[in-house]
Parts: C-alpha cells; structure tokens; sequence
C-alpha cells in the first residue's frame, strides 16, 4: 500500500487530499492508474515526490512509500 | 529543519524585531531584505496558502546549504505564510545578512527565486465574489 497526498488544485479532482493506493510498481504506472481513475488529472500539469523528493525520472515504489501529487508551484 | 512557515500574515512588527535581533552580530555590514505583499489582482481579496510542510522545509534546508557558503553570508532568515492573507499584508519575508552588501542582495534575490520555482506552496485566490482562483506564479 502506497499513501498519496493530494495538493492545490488537484484535490478537486480527487475529491480528497489523501488516498490509500494498492502497490502499483512505479511512478509511470502509477499516473496511468491515476489518469484512469480521475480522466481530468491528464489535462493537468503536475509532478509527483516520492518521500518528499521530487521524482524526476520514473522511479520504483516501494510497499509504504509516501507519493504527493504536486500541481505547478505558487508561493511567495 | 527550522521552521519557515507562519499562521497568517507576517505582522510588520515582527520584521523590525528581526532587524533589531542582529544589532549585536557586529561582522554584518549589510541586510537585505524581500517583502512579498498579496496584491489585489482582478477582484483578489486574500490568498489562502498551503504546502506540502514536510517537504517544503526539507527544500529550504537544502537551499539555505547551499546559499550561505556560496555568498558567504553571517545569517539568513525566511517566513512564509500559510492560511489566509488579505491584500495588502505580508506573505513572505526573506532576510539576508553578509559583511558587504553585493553578497547579501544577490542571495536575497536567488533565494526568493528558488522559494517560488521550488518550494512545494500553493497560494488559491479568494475573489470578492466569493469564488476561487488558483494563483500562477510568472
């Protein structure tokens, strides 16, 4: 089980800012399942951290891993 | 990790406190200083901030590794806001001190610019009739 954390304007799509996630492999197939469940997450831009590193390539996840679903960034 | 995030906007009293903190630290010979002000854009009252904490802080540790040896500064300071932030007030105070001043201006303005482009905040905008928009930075 992966824990997904939702940010910004992305928990519109989901409905929630936490999602428990049965073990998918990596981060590309991880958007895919994603992307199947909520369609309007592929017309988004967002990046995905795996335990609070931002995952640049397609990375593994391992049982446990904390991923977060990050919309573009706007502090300051 | 130090903590940067503040509930609410950054009281300006709080920065004069700050300025007056380092009077005794007496290699200093220049601060500088950013102040980001929500703006009333197009109907924008406040701006209600959020952020991925964990992550955010770990980032700003990283740049702050990186930006204190590299301009060789005495201190460095960054607050940002979370929750909601009326126009007009602060959300954002970056505070930079070195002995001379080129230093302490060039790592001001590079950490503000990689607060924006890397720390994991999003800022939503509450429009005065009551709907949202999620701010962009440019």
């Amino acid at each position: 089980m992966i824990t997904i954390l939702v940010f910004g304007r992305l928990s519109d799509i989901t409905k929630s800012d936490k999602l428990l996630w049965p073990f998918t492999g990596d981060t590309n197939s991880l958007r895919q399942t994603l992307e199947t469940k909520y369609p309007e997450l592929s017309a988004v831009a967002y990046s995905l951290a795996v335990n609070k590193k931002l995952a640049v390539y397609n990375e593994v996840l391992n049982d446990g891993a904390e991923v977060a679903l990050l919309p573009p960034f706007s502090g300051g | 990790m130090k903590n940067i995030f503040v509930q609410g906007p950054i009281p300006s009293a709080f920065i004069a406190e700050s300025i007056q903190q380092h009077s005794h630290k007496r290699k200093i010979g220049a601060h500088s200083i950013f102040l980001g002000q929500v703006r009333e854009d197009e109907g924008v009252i406040a701006i209600e901030y959020t952020a991925y904490e964990a992550m955010a802080l770990e980032q700003m540790h990283q740049i702050r590794e990186e930006i204190i040896p590299k301009y060789g500064l005495t201190c460095m300071h960054v607050y940002h806001s979370l929750g909601s932030v009326n126009t007009g007030d602060l959300c954002l105070f970056v505070f930079t001190s070195a002995p001379h001043r080129k230093a302490a201006m060039a790592a001001c303005e590079e950490v503000v610019e990689r607060i924006k482009a890397e720390l994991p905040i999003w800022g939503k905008e509450i429009l005065s009739d009551d709907t949202i928009q999620w701010k962009q930075n440019t």
